[in-house]
C-alpha cells in the first residue's frame, strides 16, 4: 500500500526549480586599485577588454588608490559610487600578494559589504599571470554546492560569456559529508544502506541536472548563443573545482561568498578565492 | 468463483451439522462478543491497535468459545462438487475469493504505480489547469473519483491528496487546502460507488448478490455522476473556490508549468506496458462476470493475482520488496473477520440481529429499502463498513429472508456503507488519509469541525442516494 509521503516525494520531485533568464546589466563598474593614476588606467583598459560582453553603455569608474587605503575609505568610496560590479584584486595596499596565503583585509571586507558582486582579478604585478589570465571569457564556470534554483549566479554568469562561448554549470556535492551521513546511515538499523546510498545520492544530483536542463532550455529559447555544459559529480570540492579549471581551460570562475548565516565568507569560496589566482573570479 | 466458494462454506457451516440452534443465551453472548469487536474497531485509534489483531483476538475467542460450547460443525467439509475434504474448521469460513482480489488488485496497483502512470495523469491534468483553482478542484474530483473506481480508495486519496498539498503549495493557495481535501475525501467514497470492485462492501454485497461487474457499473455510474458534479459544485460555493482573473491566470499557468509529468517515468516502455496492462484489468475484470467465459469461471480473484503476477514480471528479482508493500493488516482483518462472522452466524448472532433488521425489511422494497440504506449510513459512519457490509450481505442473503438478486435491498447496503463514510473522519479509511494530510500540512480538523464541514454533503450524498435507489433501481 503506498503512503502519502511516497507520492508526496514523487510530486515534489517532479516540480521543478524552473530557470528565468534576466540578462545581468553592470551600468556603472568601479575598479579599485592601489596602484598609481597610470598603472590603474592600464589595468583598467585590460578589464574593458577583458569584459567585452558588458553593455557598451556601462559607466567606468576608476578610484585613486588613495581613495582605498584605508577600510572606512574604502567603504565610502563604494557608498559614493554604487556600483553593480566592482573589480579589484587580493592584497590591495600590501605585498603579501607574493605569498598566496590570504585576500588581504581590503578584499575580505568588500565580499562580504557591498552589496554588488566583486570581480577578483590576478594581481597585476604577477605580470605573467596577468597576461594570460585577462583575455577572453569563452569558458566561464558557475560553481556552487548548490546550483538548482540559484538564478542570480547563472545569469552573472551567461551575461559575462562571450557569444559563441561555452558555460559550464557545475555542481559537485562534497563527497567527504556525503560519506559522514551514509556512516550514520549504516549505523539505524531500519534504514538500508545500501538502498539509501543509492536513492539519496541520485536525488542528489539529479536536481541540479534538472535545473541545468532548464538552463540550457531557456536560454536557447531567449536566443542566447552559448553552449552550456553540465558537471554534476561528487567529490573532494576544493581539488575537483581546481581539476575542472584546469581540464576546460576555464577563464573566468563565478561563485557565491555571501552566507546568511554568518558574517564570514561562505565556507567553499574563501580557499577557492585564496588557491585559484591564475584566473579571475566573481564573486556574487 | 465466489458463489462456490460461497457454497462450500454454507454447507460446511449448515447448522444441521452442528446439532441444535443455541440458545438464546448463547446467542447473546456472542453478540457481546461481536459488540465489542465493534467497539474496539471503532477505538483503532484510541487502543494504539492494529485492526487486524483487533479482530484476529476476537476470532480466537469466539472460536474457542464456539468450539468448547459444540457450536461448530467439525467434520469434513463439502464442496460444491460433491467432493468431501478434510479443513480446519476457519478455513473455508474464509471467503478466499474476496482475498485474493484485494490482494492480487493491491500488488497490481502498486507495480503498476512504478510505471508512473497515475503520477503522469495526475500532473497532467494540473498543468491542464493552468493553475485555476476552480478548474484544478474540477479536475482533481473527477481524478478522484475515476482514481477511486478503479484503484481503491485509500490509493486514489493518498495520490490525489498529496499531490492536491504539493500544487496548491506551489501556487500559493495553501489556504484553499481544507476545502481540496474535504471534497476529494468525500469525492473518494462516491467514486467507489462506480464499479464492483471500487470497494470491499461493493465486492462482498455485489458477489453476494450475484451483480456483475457492467451490471454494476451501468446502475451506479449516473448517480456518481450526478452527485460529483453535485459536491464539486457545492464545495466551490462553500469553500470560495472561484475562477482566476485574467490578470492571476499568467502566473499560475507558470507556476504548475514546472511540474514535469515524465519525472517519475522510468521507462517509457514500462509506461506504456502498464498503461495497456491497467486497460486490460478493467477488461478482464469485467469480463469476470460472465459466468459462462472461462475467466469468469476462475473469477475475479484469479484476474487480479494473474495481472500482479504479469506485472512483477518487471520486478522479477525485487518481488519480494511489493510483497511486503502490501498491506497486510487489510488482508489479515478480512481473514480473520470471515472467521469470526461464521462463527457469529454458528452461534445464531446473525439470525438474532436479522430479526432486528425484519422489521425494516418488512416494510418493502420501498420504505424498507430507503431505511436500510440510512441505518447502514448511520451504522457505517462510526464503524467499519466491511463488518456491516459483509454481515448484511450474510443476512439478506440467509433464508430467513432470501431477499432476491434483483432487490434495491443489496443496493441500500451498497450506498449506505459506502456513503456513511462520509459523516465522520474515522467513517471511512480514506477520509481518514484526507485528514492525515490535513493535520500533515498544518490545516488539520477536529472531529467535530469535520463532521460540521463535511454534514451537508453527507446528507445531500445520503438523500440523494435514496432517492435514486427508490426511484430508479427499485
Amino acid at each position: 500500500m503506498p503512503s502519502v509521503d511516497q507520492f508526496e516525494s514523487v510530486f515534489k520531485s517532479a516540480s521543478k526549480v524552473p530557470f528565468i533568464y534576466e540578462p545581468r546589466r553592470f551600468a556603472r563598474i568601479l575598479l579599485i586599485t592601489d596602484s598609481d593614476a597610470a598603472n590603474a588606467e592600464r589595468i583598467g583598459e585590460r578589464v574593458q577588454r577583458f569584459l567585452a560582453t558588458v553593455d557598451g553603455r556601462s559607466q567606468w569608474l576608476s578610484a585613486p588608490a588613495g581613495d582605498s587605503e584605508t577600510i572606512e575609505a574604502l567603504l565610502a568610496l563604494v557608498e559614493r559610487h554604487r556600483p553593480d560590479l566592482l573589480v579589484t584584486y587580493r592584497n590591495l595596499h600590501s605585498a603579501a600578494w607574493q605569498w598566496p596565503h590570504s585576500l588581504g583585509r581590503h578584499l575580505d571586507v568588500l565580499t562580504q559589504i557591498a552589496h554588488c558582486p566583486v570581480m577578483v582579478i590576478p594581481h597585476p604585478n604577477d605580470t605573467a599571470v596577468f597576461a594570460t589570465a585577462m583575455n577572453h571569457t569563452r569558458v566561464v564556470m558557475a560553481a556552487t554546492d548548490h546550483l538548482a534554483g540559484d538564478g542570480s549566479l547563472v545569469n552573472c554568469a551567461v551575461s559575462l560569456t562571450e557569444p559563441g562561448g561555452k558555460l559550464i554549470l557545475a555542481h559537485i556535492e562534497d563527497d567527504g559529508t556525503f560519506e559522514r551521513y551514509m556512516e550514520t546511515i549504516s549505523k539505524i538499523a531500519s534504514i538500508d544502506t545500501d538502498n539509501a546510498r543509492e536513492k539519496i545520492l541520485a536525488q542528489l544530483l539529479k536536481e541540479p541536472r534538472d535545473y541545468i536542463r532548464a538552463c540550457r532550455e531557456e536560454l536557447a529559447k531567449q536566443g542566447v548563443e552559448i553552449s552550456v555544459e553540465e558537471v554534476v559529480t561528487t567529490g573532494h570540492r576544493l581539488s575537483e573545482y581546481q581539476r575542472l579549471i584546469s581540464d576546460h581551460a576555464v577563464e573566468l570562475l563565478v561563485m557565491h561568498t555571501r552566507d546568511e548565516d554568518q558574517s564570514a565568507m561562505h565556507g567553499l569560496a574563501y580557499p577557492l578565492a585564496v588557491e585559484l589566482r591564475h584566473i579571475p573570479l566573481l564573486l556574487v | 468463483m465466489f458463489n462456490e466458494v460461497a457454497a462450500a462454506t454454507v454447507q460446511a457451516t449448515a447448522p444441521a451439522q452442528s446439532g441444535d440452534a443455541p440458545s438464546l443465551g448463547v446467542s447473546l453472548l456472542f453478540a457481546a462478543i461481536l459488540a465489542a469487536m465493534i467497539l474496539a474497531l471503532a477505538l483503532e485509534e484510541k487502543l494504539h491497535a492494529k485492526k487486524s489483531v483487533i479482530v484476529g483476538l476476537f476470532a480466537i475467542v469466539s472460536l474457542l468459545l464456539a468450539a468448547f460450547m459444540g457450536l461448530l460443525p467439525f467434520g469434513p467439509v463439502t464442496l460444491a462438487d460433491g467432493h468431501r475434504v478434510e479443513l480446519p474448521e476457519y478455513i473455508p469460513s474464509i471467503d478466499w475469493g474476496v482475498i485474493t482480489i484485494i490482494l492480487g488488485s493491491s500488488i497490481f496497483v502498486d507495480v503498476t504505480s512504478k510505471s508512473g502512470l497515475f503520477t503522469w495523469i495526475a500532473i497532467k491534468l494540473t498543468k491542464a489547469s493552468g493553475g485555476d483553482p476552480l478548474i484544478l478542484l474540477s479536475y482533481y474530483g473527477l481524478m478522484t473519483v475515476l482514481f477511486s473506481a478503479v484503484l481503491n480508495n485509500v490509493t486514489a486519496m493518498i495520490i490525489i491528496g498529496s499531490l492536491t498539498a504539493v500544487s496548491l503549495d506551489r501556487l500559493g493557495r495553501a489556504d484553499k487546502l481544507l476545502g481540496f481535501l474535504l471534497i476529494e475525501g468525500l469525492l473518494t467514497n462516491v467514486g467507489g460507488l462506480l464499479t464492483l470492485i471500487s470497494s470491499v462492501p461493493n465486492i462482498i454485497v455485489g458477489t453476494a448478490a450475484g451483480i456483475g461487474f457492467i451490471t454494476f457499473f451501468i446502475k451506479a455510474a449516473p448517480y456518481v455522476a450526478v452527485t460529483t458534479a453535485l459536491t464539486l459544485l457545492m464545495g466551490a460555493k462553500l469553500f470560495r473556490i472561484s475562477r482566476l482573473t485574467p490578470d492571476e491566470r499568467e502566473l499560475a499557468a507558470q507556476r504548475v508549468a514546472v511540474f514535469d509529468e515524465n519525472d517519475g517515468i522510468e521507462s517509457m516502455g514500462f509506461f506504456w506496458f502498464g498503461t495497456a496492462m491497467l486497460i486490460l484489468f478493467i477488461l478482464f475484470i469485467a469480463g469476470a462476470s460472465f459466468d459462462g467465459w472461462a475467466v469468469g469461471k476462475l473469477g475475479m480473484g484469479f484476474v487480479a493475482m494473474s495481472f500482479a503476477m504479469i506485472m512483477l514480471i518487471r520486478y522479477k528479482a525485487e518481488a519480494h520488496s511489493f510483497y511486503s508493500a502490501v498491506d497486510w493488516d487489510l488482508i489479515f482483518f478480512f481473514v480473520f473477520l470471515f472467521v469470526v462472522i461464521h462463527v457469529m452466524e454458528e452461534a445464531g448472532v446473525l439470525h438474532l440481529i436479522g430479526q432486528g433488521f425484519a422489521p425494516i425489511i418488512a416494510m418493502g422494497e420501498f420504505w424498507g429499502g430507503g431505511l436500510l440504506l440510512v441505518v447502514s449510513a448511520l451504522v457505517s459512519s462510526v464503524t467499519d463498513n466491511i463488518p456491516l457490509a459483509a454481515m448484511l450481505a450474510k443476512i439478506l442473503a440467509s433464508p430467513d429472508f432470501g431477499v432476491a438478486t434483483d432487490s434495491p435491498l443489496w443496493w441500500s447496503v451498497i450506498f449506505g456503507a459506502n456513503l456513511g463514510g462520509n459523516l465522520t473522519p474515522i467513517g471511512s479509511a480514506s477520509t481518514l488519509v484526507a485528514v492525515t494530510i490535513m493535520h500533515k500540512h498544518g490545516v488539520g480538523v477536529s472531529f467535530a469541525r469535520f463532521v460540521v464541514l463535511a454534514f451537508p454533503y453527507a446528507v445531500m450524498h445520503i438523500a440523494l442516494a435514496v432517492a435514486y435507489v427508490l426511484f430508479f433501481l427499485t
